[in-house]
């Protein structure tokens, strides 16, 4: 499965899409030129970031630079930024590769770019990944459950039921979606079954 | 001679009167304020509210007697209880009615007593007793309702959760400024937090397998890496992240774990090993999928360049790092062509990267010439591949051909080999026929012989055996027999022990639940006090039993002395009064005497006579006053005064309804 990983970065390497894209790159990256040197100090923390981002926690936040950068800047300094950092661990490509796509930019920030990519790369890796891995049109992000216990109900004065509520962070076409349901006892020995069936297979193919 | 007894009869009668009397009327009254007190605290229990002054019944209100009377009726049946309304409506029709209603209810539920309107209306205190008694006594026993579900511990657990529920569903809603502090737990939404993950970056985890660390790496945990407490976005998701990462990681372990138990040690390898042969035969598998779903469809593959390329990179991909063309040495056709073709683009691909600024016409005036060149080899190796693959097929047929002959062959030769030794033998005994012939009988005779001496010996050796092999058959279905029995009886034993252990069991917990209900059981109701009184009550009865004997014992033994005396005195009179007679006639002084005789037993008679209706009187009397007694219990003048001002009450009503009545 490893290997399905790279399908999506390496089929970005056409000779042309990559010429365009480093030069989009030096383009934004070019505008960190003109940051005042107490910024530039913090280009460090501000890659990290954005390969936080990138990873799925919190990206930067605009509002720390926004005495720098206007709102389009940031945003394409953003993306730029991001699909560097995708296509040089996606593509595996040499640190002599990453300056030479950067070497518009000045040397001292191509350092510290290629150094934050040096540090991250298991982690951006482990990211794109995952990525790739959830190719299907629907993928679960995330889920959370509570237990209930129906004591009685309008009809029944004693019930005692337990019921299962689950809900499920869908992720579709980029968009989360909030799928809850509830179970009980039958269902969810159905539902933990079935899941566990799928563990198999999945299991088969690790 | 007639005094004393009678004074004696008169003395004890008035004094045990005197006495028992008041402390008869003392024990009535205590006795009656503990049935108050018992019958307040089962009204109480099904939901009368009365405040803790009222402590007897005689304090009472009509309301208050009215919401008990329905209380207990819903609880007791609450088909006819529901109708009725627990408190008294202002109108006096609608009083009345209600009153009516009540009584018509209670006669259903099966009260024998006296009852109608006024019971409730204009109440008296042993009517009221007795009805609420009647009523207790018919609430169903919660006792009884209880032992139907002993399941230990947990049905009270259940029980005090669900009256908390119930209690919290009854607070009304407050808007959330209107709220006290006691409200805020169940009332307000509280912080509530969903269970939402992050992915956190540890430095245990990013570290590749083998590799050493780089320096930069270092440098990123030790400088600008935040603690995982710090990674998450919000505060509320560290623990979901930080579990999640945990059972990620742990399963992961686990499951790989029971692979390697199961699967992995039974194939002889190292870890590593495993893993590798597994990723192979992982991507074998995946690349026949995909060549079996590609295969389908050559033409719609081959026309578009994009999907061609696609599919390629695809194949190439699952090849991945392993840098090895000759997995796909039993490739088709097809995928022969394409790998060549993504070979060729590769090259190019990676050949013009450091060459970025090489003039664009050259790079595509070179890449046209090997373009051609290459197909040219291409279409070269594809026809040489056709034409061995061909013969290849046809050399593998002729040859199973070939080898099937053979084995024929040898088979039938191997037979014929058989057959000629056979022949041989024969053909070497043919010169000495006769003599041979006769060798030959000798030996079947000798043969057969030996046979029918095998067969006696074998009768001979057998017939014992088989009466053994039968005893020894007979004994073992004895043992069966037994075995069976034994094991039967094993398993009724263990049946026995299950269900005795069962009802150990059940009763272990019905014995707790009942101790930990009993702990829970409010304290006011004391039993043992309860117990205590009733008998010390019955002692007293006792006590009271024993007097009224030897009272009665006494009336007996004077009412037999008042008999003897009388008939003592009447036959005195008797003779006295026939000596007297007969002297009278002859003198005039006894005549004179005899009258006197006479006037005395008269008076004498006329005295009893009086004193008796004396005691008839003092009876009546006592009879009068207790009924008095009674009347003034009844609140007669009260009662009458309030019906009074009630008729009024209706009275005004009825005009009140006839005016409007006339103006409707």
């Amino acid at each position: 499965m490893l290997a399905v990983g790279f399908m999506a970065y390496t089929a970005v390497s056409h000779q042309g899409a990559i010429e365009m894209f480093w030069f989009h790159v030096w383009r934004s990256v070019k505008l960190s030129i003109f940051m005042p040197y107490s910024i530039t100090a913090q280009i460090d923390l501000l890659c990290h970031k954005v390969v936080d981002g990138l990873c799925g926690r919190e990206p930067p936040r605009r509002g720390d630079y926004s005495s720098t950068w206007s709102l389009e800047e940031w945003l394409e300094l953003l993306n730029s930024l991001t699909a560097l950092f995708s296509l040089a661990v996606g593509s595996n490509s040499s640190d002599e590769e990453v300056l030479a796509g950067l070497s518009g930019v000045g040397s001292s920030h191509a350092e510290a770019v290629l150094s934050v990519i040096r540090a991250r790369r298991e982690e951006i890796r482990r990211a794109l990944l995952d990525r790739t891995n959830s190719i299907s049109s629907a993928t679960l992000q995330d889920f959370d459950w509570q237990l209930k216990l129906a004591l009685s109900s309008d009809k029944i004065s004693s019930l005692h039921t337990p019921l299962l509520s689950l809900s499920l962070d869908v992720r579709e076409n980029r968009a989360l979606r909030s799928v809850t349901m509830e179970m009980n006892r039958e269902e969810l020995n159905t539902l933990i079954s079935s899941l566990e069936a799928a563990n198999k297979v999945v299991l088969q193919l690790k | 001679m007639t005094d004393p007894p009678l004074e004696r009869s008169e003395d004890p009668l008035a004094y045990w009167l005197k006495h028992q009397s008041s402390s008869y009327i003392l024990i009535k009254t205590s006795v009656m304020e503990e049935v108050d007190k018992i019958l307040i605290h089962a009204l109480k229990q099904v939901g009368m509210e009365a405040s803790e002054e009222i402590d007897s019944i005689k304090l009472f209100s009509s309301e208050l007697i009215v919401e008990a009377v329905v209380r207990c009726i819903r609880v007791i049946d609450p088909g006819l209880g529901n109708a009725l309304p627990t408190s008294l409506p202002p109108g006096m029709s609608a009083r009345f009615r209600v009153g009516m209603s009540l009584a018509q209810s209670c006669q259903d539920i099966g009260y024998k007593g006296e009852i109608g309107y006024q019971t409730f209306l204009y109440s008296n205190e042993p009517e009221i007793r007795s009805l609420l008694m009647f009523l207790v006594e018919k609430l169903p026993r919660e006792s009884a309702q209880s032992s139907d579900q002993p399941t230990g511990k947990s049905v009270v657990l259940q029980r005090a959760i669900a009256a908390a529920i119930k209690a919290q569903l009854a607070v009304p809603w407050l808007p959330s400024n209107c709220r006290l502090p006691m409200h805020c737990e169940t009332q307000s939404p509280g912080a509530f937090h969903s269970f939402h993950v992050q992915p956190l970056s540890l430095p245990h985890c990013t570290k590749g397998l083998g590799q050493k660390q780089l320096k930069e790496v270092k440098d990123f945990q030790w400088d600008i890496l935040p603690p995982v407490t710090a990674q998450p976005a919000h505060h509320a998701s560290v623990v979901a992240s930080i579990l999640e990462q945990h059972t990620a990681e742990l399963s992961a372990a686990q499951e790989w774990d029971i692979e390697w138990n199961s699967q992995g040690l039974l194939s002889r390898l190292t870890p590593q090993e495993y893993r590798s042969r597994k990723l192979n035969r992982l991507r074998k598998r995946i690349e026949e999928q995909l060549r079996s779903a590609a295969l389908p469809f050559p033409e719609s593959a081959l026309g578009g360049p994009c999907s061609t390329s696609d599919l390629s990179e695809l194949l190439q991909n699952f090849r991945g790092s392993a840098p090895s063309d000759h997995v796909l040495t039993k490739g088709t056709h097809f995928t022969h062509t394409q790998k060549f073709t993504f070979a060729q683009e590769a090259a190019a691909v990676t050949s013009s990267i450091p060459t970025g600024h090489q003039s664009e016409t050259d790079i595509q005036l070179h890449q046209q010439e090997e373009l051609t060149s290459l197909q040219q080899q291409l279409q070269q190796l594809c026809s040489d591949v056709d034409q061995l693959a061909a013969d290849m097929k046809h050399m593998s047929v002729t040859n199973t051909q070939v080898l099937d002959e053979l084995k024929h062959r040898e088979q039938r030769n191997s037979e014929k080999e058989e057959k000629m030794q056979v022949k041989k033998k024969t053909i070497d005994l043919l010169p000495d026929s006769d003599n041979n012939l006769l060798k030959l009988q000798a030996l079947v005779e000798a043969s057969a012989k030996r046979v029918v001496n095998l067969a006696s010996q074998w009768e001979k050796h057998r017939a014992p055996l088989i009466d053994e092999l039968r005893r020894l058959k007979e004994i073992c279905s004895n043992q069966d027999l037994e075995s069976s029995r034994k094991l039967s009886e094993i398993k009724s034993l263990h049946d026995r022990i299950r269900v005795s252990t069962d009802e150990a069991k059940k009763k272990e917990e019905i014995y707790k639940q009942l101790v930990t209900e009993l702990e829970n059981l409010p304290q006011d109701v004391s039993r043992s006090a309860y117990t205590q009184r009733i008998l010390e009550i019955v002692s007293n009865i006792k006590k009271q039993k024993e007097e009224i004997t030897k009272i009665l014992s006494d009336t007996k033994e004077l009412q037999k002395e008042i008999n003897n005396l009388t008939g003592k005195l009447d036959r005195t009179f008797a003779v006295t009064d026939e000596l007297v007679f007969k002297d009278a006639k002859k003198d005039e002084s006894v005549r004179k005497s005899y009258k006197y005789l006479a006037a005395l037993h008269e008076n004498c008679n006329q005295l009893i006579q009086t004193i008796e209706d004396t005691g008839t009187i003092l009876r009546e009397i006592r009879d009068l006053e207790e009924q008095i007694e009674t009347e003034n219990g009844n609140k007669t003048v009260a009662n009458l005064e309030r019906i009074l001002d009630d008729y009024k009450a209706i009275r005004q009503e009825n005009s009140a309804l006839a005016a409007k009545v006339r103006e409707g």
